[in-house]
């Protein structure tokens, strides 16, 4: 992958819980190739395995006829991915909730719930974004940057970070 | 496309140790519950989860694991955990899971952390 040039993977993988692992080593590979740190891409396995996961599970039932499709994109300062699929459960939550492990534990919550929370602390940028009038079902957006320093972007869609957050 | 996982118990001086080798999500729910139950049963006091570098946990694995927690603590259990990646020590602090179970590089830091409570 040569500077300023960016590459594009797209990937179609049947909505049954295991193939996000497809996504999982195709990201790393991806990752190793823009020379992103060990423990950044560490992160981004972690990340698109729950994003993949949630769409399989809530995004299209578990339904092995259907598809999830991962897109990522690739340039010399940071890869872009995109996670599409067919929003059998309807609109996607709003709001990412920080894991109340407390309740659980004393069974006021249900077990789960922590995905949204794990992907928006791992990664730089993440949130569900507005299909465009071709696409149906939801798209999830997530952005690492190689190098942690970056300039803001003038992103709408995905809701930025908060960078005040745990890590 | 699951790597099935492998879970075994077994008896470690002051610890029963749960082996777990392969993904730990929600496919890995039945094999992990029942190694605890299994341990539980034999009236294990310390339970150390012992997982292997680098293999796959996601966020349904990690609320296996805090169902464990909430059964270990009405039982009255101590939980350790070894064997964890950086990257998944991170994850468990991120999610509050180190809050209720110690993690440790090794069984046998583990086993020693024990033995030091034990003799005081």
């Amino acid at each position: 992958m040569g500077p300023q040039s960016s590459r594009v993977v797209e990937l179609r993988i049947p909505s049954e819980l295991g193939y996000e692992k497809i996504a999982r080593e195709a990201v790393a590979t991806v990752a190793h190739r823009l020379n992103f740190s060990e423990e950044k891409i560490e992160d981004i396995k972690t990340a698109i395995s729950e994003a993949c996961t949630n769409a399989i599970r809530y995004g299209s039932g578990s339904d092995a006829r259907m598809k999830v499709v991962v897109i990522l994109t690739a340039d010399e300062n940071k890869l872009d991915i995109l996670i599409k699929d067919p929003g059998a459960s309807g609109a996607p939550p709003i709001d990412i909730n920080i894991p109340d492990i407390s309740g659980m534990v004393e069974g006021k919550h249900r077990l789960g719930g922590m995905g949204l929370y794990i992907i928006r602390e791992l990664v730089d940028e993440a949130g569900f974004v507005e299909a465009s009038d071709e696409d149906e079902g939801n798209q999830f957006r997530m952005v690492i940057y190689r190098v942690g320093d970056h300039e803001e972007t003038n992103t709408t869609d995905a809701s930025k970070k908060d960078k005040g957050g745990a890590k | 496309m699951s790597e099935e996982i492998q879970v075994s118990v077994r008896d470690e001086g002051p610890a029963t140790v749960i082996d777990l080798i392969g993904d730990v999500t929600t496919f890995a729910e039945e094999a992990i519950n029942q190694a605890y139950q299994s341990a539980s049963a034999d009236g294990a006091v310390n339970i150390v989860f012992n997982f292997r570098e680098n293999d796959y946990i996601n966020s349904a694995g990690i609320a296996i694991l805090i169902g464990v927690v909430t059964e270990a603590r009405k039982r009255d259990q101590k939980l350790l955990m070894t064997g964890l990646s950086a990257h998944f020590q991170k994850i468990f602090r991120m999610v509050g899971l180190t809050q209720y179970a110690d993690l440790y590089p090794s069984v046998e830091e583990a086993l020693a952390s024990l033995n030091g409570e034990t003799n005081r």
